[in-house]
């Protein structure tokens, strides 16, 4: 649904602002997919992502799986059943190759017979395909539109079309596909599962104390992992590092990195610095190191900071960001990102740069900034002390003041950080409120205070009781 | 800045003799001389090159809490990552409030907030930003800056190119320092919009000092709020005692 449109109906329930947007998140759509995809691991043994994009179905390969469930329709029913138990509807397909699962689950009609299921017997296959538009092969949208404009809309009229004629007019693209759907060229369902985990441990024989010893272990079992990334042509994002002691818990610690590396000097640096800080007093009997997230090694997280050929600075920016995060911790190395949070305090949030998906670091929707924001905020407002010796009422100065808001007072003088200021003008109020549905609503007047020697201070009086309290200051 | 035209050729003679006497200095190669903007022209006009140079470090004293003195900073600092590289900005405090740096026309995306606990991170995190070739400026409040530490941030900014930004209440105008720009902002109480005035204490080679008074305004910017800069103050006798450096 469009924004705009989502926009339009909670508006006509009344209360503006009410909508909450998060920005599309694929890579966290994927990571749920692969959970859902692990999950049905209960009906087949091998269970695989569909590799179109935008990912959004699962693949599984239930060669001599259905006789346990009592045959291919049962199997199908169970599956329904089961998903629709965790709040998921979905299309189904059973067909003899991937190719004719894919386009019958998503583009032919549903039948009545079984819901949203359908099954295509193996002799089949041919004529399932046929009325199905020539999307449903898999094919790139450029190809589509091509094929398109030749006025083939229909996976018949593709197919009556001769082979060699296909292939040097189109591409190798088409023949694949039809191959592929009608099993004349085998293509199997790459599990989730097999997906390699990216780890190296070590057993000592000896449990030892001595940190060169635990040092030159660890070394070698990230040279190791380096080298399982290199052959995968991935990085890890984040590393976890696991020490098991003679006595007590096992120390555990991760390291999260700004860019995928699969640099072994790098990743010792990193996890050396926080080997550094936390200094084993047991006798460690057992290291492991494991990669937990990892990405391609040349990402589109460059376009983070894109500008032409700086290519050198980014790198050098990663590398520091990793070091950073790795001795501070992830929590301290951050993005800024606005938020549309009408509370001052909400209206900002801070994205940690390292271990997570790019995605989420992003931009981010654009939201604009508000006017008249101070560049020092007190992340507590401080109280204006009531007692008169803190700072002195008087009746409020001519000023424009809306007329429904009653401001009988405005704080001549106050006291902040053991100085006195002396109230010389101020502007505002500016209203801020937040709805009561939230747990701990706000109510203020905010105004922006010039004292009598020019500095600059935000304000504001909370309306339920007319405490004042300085909030920032415009630095 | 009708008049400015005229003395143009004689202020493109100072400028030249200016670089040739920093070449001689000899503290930097000649080719890390990059001049940025301060991203307003009126404290551009009072510096000697016309701008910042990478690889220093620029103070901003503020005479005043809530004074404009980190605005002034921030600007300048996003002004210098115009042409890419990273904001670094130091947050020791928790009280940094991007939303008012996005007012100013700085992309958020291009900041990294660095948020320490102890004074020992602080200043290692500081040194790291500031020797990082991908960073274009870096924004702090040191809370008490010892004559090595600065040393220290002098070559490592020295060494990437970086610009650091130091701002600092206006109390510690007597102590050494290694900037080679240091700014007074002064919060005036005005009648109109937002004044400040801003002193140009020291840029070196040059001695003596200068001064504008500013117009800050949400819709225009950062302005000179005189047409022309106030002359050249006599300078303050305490700033020549001092020696240039440490």
């Amino acid at each position: 649904m469009p924004a705009a449109e989502a926009e339009a109906l909670v508006g006509s329930g009344g209360r503006p602002g009410a909508l909450h947007l998060e920005p599309h998140d694929a890579e966290a759509d994927r990571r749920a997919l692969e959970q859902l995809a692990l999950w049905c691991e209960k009906f087949s043994p091998v269970v695989g992502l569909d590799e179109m994009e935008p990912g959004e179905g699962l693949l599984l390969d239930i060669t001599g799986v259905a006789g346990l469930f009592g045959g291919e329709q049962a199997l199908a029913e169970k599956m329904i059943q089961a998903l629709r138990r965790r709040h998921l509807t979905v299309r189904l397909a059973i067909a003899e190759t991937i190719g004719a699962a894919w386009a019958v689950a998503h583009f032919a009609t549903p039948t009545t017979a079984c819901g949203l299921a359908h099954l295509i017997p193996a002799e089949q296959t041919q004529d399932a395909l046929r009325t199905l538009p020539v999307e449903a092969l898999r094919l790139s949208e450029k190809t589509v539109t091509l094929l398109g404009e030749l006025g083939i809309r229909t996976i018949e009229q593709l197919l009556s079309l001769p082979r060699e004629g296909l292939s040097s007019r189109l591409g190798d693209e088409v023949l694949r596909r039809i191959d592929q759907a009608t099993g004349a060229v085998a293509e199997p369902v790459r599990a989730v599962r097999s997906q390699p985990t990216l780890q190296a441990e070590w057993l000592l024989e000896a449990p030892t104390t001595r940190s060169e010893q635990i040092e030159f272990v660890l070394q070698q079992l990230i040279e190791q992992l380096a080298g399982q990334l290199v052959a995968e042509g991935i990085g890890a994002l984040r590393l976890q590092c696991r020490l098991r002691c003679e006595h007590g818990g096992p120390l555990e610690f991760a390291v999260g990195l700004f860019r995928p590396s699969a640099d072994s000097r790098h990743l010792w640096e990193l996890v050396q610095m926080q080997l550094e800080r936390l200094r084993p007093n047991a006798a460690v009997s057992e290291l492991s190191v494991k990669a937990t997230a990892t990405a391609p090694l040349e990402c589109r997280q460059q376009q983070l900071f894109a500008d032409g050929d700086q290519a050198a600075g980014r790198r050098q920016l990663a590398v520091l960001v990793d070091r950073l995060s790795s001795r501070l911790g992830g929590p301290a190395v951050l993005r800024p990102r606005l938020s549309a949070d009408a509370q001052p305090e909400l209206a900002c949030r801070y994205v940690p740069l390292t271990g997570e998906s790019t995605k989420r670091r992003g931009g981010g929707p654009s939201i604009s900034a508000p006017a008249h924001r101070p560049l020092m905020l007190l992340p507590r407002p401080v109280a204006l002390a009531e007692k008169g010796d803190r700072y002195i009422l008087c009746e409020a100065p001519s000023g424009p003041f809306r007329q429904n808001v009653p401001v009988p007072f405005f704080p001549s003088r106050f006291i902040f950080n053991n100085t006195p200021h002396q109230v010389h003008r101020h502007w505002g109020p500016e209203r801020i409120e937040t709805g009561w549905w939230r747990k701990r609503g706000i109510r203020r007047d905010y105004y922006r205070v010039e004292t009598d020697r020019g500095s600059r201070f935000w304000l504001f009086r909370r309306l339920n009781d007319g405490q004042w309290f300085l909030h920032g200051a415009f630095e | 800045m009708k008049t400015m035209n005229g003395s143009e050729h004689v202020q493109k003679i100072v400028q030249t003799l200016g670089q040739q006497v920093r070449r001689l200095e000899g503290s930097r190669p000649a080719a890390a001389e990059t001049l940025v903007s301060t991203g307003s022209e009126a404290l551009d006009w009072l510096l000697p090159g016309g701008g910042l140079s990478r690889g220093t470090l620029v103070e901003w004293l503020a005479a005043a809490p809530g004074g404009g003195a980190g605005s002034l900073a921030l600007a300048a600092a996003g002004a210098a990552c115009r042409d890419g590289g990273a904001l670094v900005v130091m947050d020791r405090r928790r009280t940094f409030y991007p939303p008012a740096a996005a007012a100013l026309g700085i992309d958020l995306r291009r900041m990294i907030v660095i948020r320490t606990e102890s004074d020992a991170d602080e200043y290692w995190a500081l040194d790291q930003a500031l020797r990082c070739g991908g960073v274009a400026a870096v924004l702090c409040q040191p809370e008490k800056l010892d004559g090595r530490a600065y040393r220290r941030m002098q070559l490592a900014v020295e060494s990437s190119g970086c610009l650091g930004m130091l701002v600092r209440p206006a109390a510690v105008r007597g102590e050494p320092s290694w900037a080679q720009t240091r700014w007074l902002v002064e919060p005036l109480a005005s009648s109109g919009g937002r004044r400040l005035r801003v002193r140009l204490l020291r840029s070196r080679p040059m001695l003596g000092q200068r001064a504008v008074e500013l117009e800050i305004d949400d819709e225009t910017g950062i302005t000179a709020a005189h047409a022309l800069p106030l002359a050249a103050e006599l300078a303050d006798p305490a700033a020549h005692c001092r020696p240039a450096g440490a």
